[in-house]
């Protein structure tokens, strides 16, 4: 049984359809890519699967027990945690007590001690060493960024959700973002991404989909996806992407 | 651990005070401190909801209000006053949760206005059902103790102070300041917000229902209605954005400076301190969002510019 099953799924706002019967699995420790234009419907579909939104139509399953339309923090404590397009920690709070939160909310059980001890665990993970007392607000985009990551991490999801992780770091930063999401998938994380950056995409995942005006119009391995003449149409122009 | 330190020294300063009486004090100085005890208690109830949840409780005066209404009926028939007061922070949080569920349908500045609107309905049905002044019957008034009334202030000022020292550093502080920084975020995160905020405001009503009950014993004759008027609420916002809205130490910080300002001031120039009050607010928004505290801090140039600081 796959860990994820997105069956039919719909959302439409005020006549629009965001996301329109879209269908994919993804397996246990996979690493799957979402990619396509502006206002496709990745961030609508991520939404969907994380609980912010409710579907229209379809269902979501994760290990065969539909999750459609439950509470973001239901889904959170079945397995699945997110990041956010543009970064949301909590400003107020340190650094510490933003993983914190993840950590005391989320399916990790143990007490307050062994909490502490994740949370600066997972900080150094992240490359977030000697930060903990840092207020978020004061980080950087990147250790935002780290920051959101370790908070996710630090609820113990089966499935990480990361909308577009890499938007807004330079080269080298992007490559120590990758060098980072492999190494969680390494230790058997499963991960499904939006992503823009198509060469950091076409370099992490085995499979990607491709999404365009909420349909699937493409799914594959990178090679085979960038090759798709629909993808090549909906990316560099030319006659619509489907009939 | 800031916040331990802070409430050992508050804690200590209170167990001082307990002594006042003893010094054969004046009766305006023990109401002045009174009033202040009572403050502190006020301001930190609306820190609970305000301060660390997020939700900016309009209507709090509400709260405060059926507190002393609930006491006051008891306490007279003879029920003693600290079971009339507990009965009266019951009801306040029976209605907290009953009002609640619905009041959190609404996000922000929208949450803020309808509980102004609950607060000012529930003011005025009062003052149409029960338009006669409260006076104490003439027995109790012969046997009135300002001691008593000041002993009990200073320990639920010192429950206030510990209830929001053990909220600060526990899991459900926690998941409230995460819901203060960002709702959406927190519940990602795994936070129930529902759940949290009514727990917040459930805490918060009871110690706003205590100090009311505290005020109904005090006060030796008022209209029922008065403990339901609007500037029950904005006097513990002002106090609380004074001092340093979401810290243990601002609201009682805060609470201090405003008795001592307003005495001052109210005696000088009246009511135009309520234009000095209104002024001071808008400067410390605008200027200092951290109030007293963040002040302080600033002074001491370890920090130096804050993050966003929570409505």
């Amino acid at each position: 049984m796959p860990l994820l099953e997105v069956d039919r799924v719909s959302k439409g706002f005020g006549g629009v359809l965001a996301v329109s019967g879209v269908s994919f699995s993804v397996a246990a420790g996979e690493l799957v890519g979402i990619m396509g234009p502006n206002g496709s419907g990745k961030t609508t579909l991520f939404n969907l699967i994380a609980g912010a939104l409710a579907p229209d139509g379809g269902r979501i399953r994760l290990h065969g027990r539909d999750i459609a339309g439950l509470a973001p923090h239901r889904i959170c404590a079945r397995g699945i945690a997110r990041t956010f397009q543009l970064v949301r920690p909590f400003a107020g709070l340190s650094a510490l007590d933003n993983v914190l939160v993840g950590r005391l909310y989320g399916r990790a059980a143990g007490g307050r001690a062994a909490a502490v001890a994740e949370a600066e665990r997972l900080l150094v993970l992240v490359g977030l060493d000697g930060r903990a007392a840092t207020p978020a607000a004061r980080l950087t985009l990147i250790d935002r960024k780290r920051l959101e990551l370790a908070r996710a991490l630090a609820t113990s999801p089966e499935l990480l959700l990361l909308d577009e992780f890499m938007a807004g770091l330079n080269p080298a930063e992007t490559a120590t973002a990758m060098t980072l999401v492999r190494r969680l998938v390494a230790d058997g994380l499963t991960v499904l991404m939006v992503e823009h950056i198509v060469w950091a995409l076409m370099d992490l995942a085995r499979r990607i989909l491709v999404l365009s005006a909420g349909e699937k119009i493409a799914e594959g391995p990178p090679q085979a996806v960038a090759a798709d003449p629909n993808v090549v149409d909906v990316y560099l122009g030319g006659a619509p992407a489907r009939a | 651990m800031t916040e331990r330190r802070w409430a050992l020294g508050i804690l200590l300063a209170l167990g001082a005070l307990a002594f006042l009486p003893l010094s054969r004090a004046r009766d305006d100085v023990l109401n002045f401190v009174f009033l202040i005890l009572l403050s502190i208690t006020l301001a930190q109830s609306w820190n609970i909801v305000a301060g660390y949840a997020g939700q900016v409780n309009l209507g709090h005066a509400a709260f405060f209000g059926l507190g002393a209404l609930l006491a006051r009926v008891l306490w007279i028939r003879g029920t003693p006053i600290v079971v009339a007061m507990l009965a009266g922070a019951a009801l306040a949080t029976a209605f907290a949760l009953l009002i609640g569920a619905p009041a959190f349908r609404l996000r922000g500045a929208y949450f803020a206005i309808g509980t102004l609107a609950l607060g000012e309905i529930l003011r005025t049905t009062v003052n149409n059902v029960l338009p006669e002044i409260s006076t104490l019957p003439a027995a109790t008034i012969a046997g009135y103790q300002l001691r008593h009334r000041y002993y009990l202030a200073l320990a639920l000022a010192a429950v206030s102070v510990v209830a929001v020292t053990v909220l600060a550093g526990s899991r459900a502080g926690l998941g409230m300041q995460a819901i203060r920084e960002d709702e959406e975020a927190a519940e990602a995160s795994g936070v129930g917000a529902l759940r949290l905020k009514l727990t917040a405001l459930a805490l918060s009503t009871a110690l706003a229902g205590l100090a009311g009950g505290l005020f109904a014993y005090y006060h030796i004759s008022y209209y029922p209605s008065h403990p339901f008027g609007p500037h029950w609420t904005f006097d513990a916002l002002l106090m609380t954005f004074i001092g340093g809205v979401g810290t243990l130490q601002g609201p009682v910080l805060g609470a201090i400076l405003y008795v001592v300002l307003k005495e001052y001031l109210a005696v000088r120039w009246v009511d135009f301190h309520l234009l000095i009050f209104g002024a001071l607010f808008i400067a410390i928004v605008l200027l200092l969002p951290g109030g007293l505290v963040q002040a302080a801090e600033r002074a001491r140039g370890l920090v130096g510019r804050r993050g966003r600081r929570p409505l």
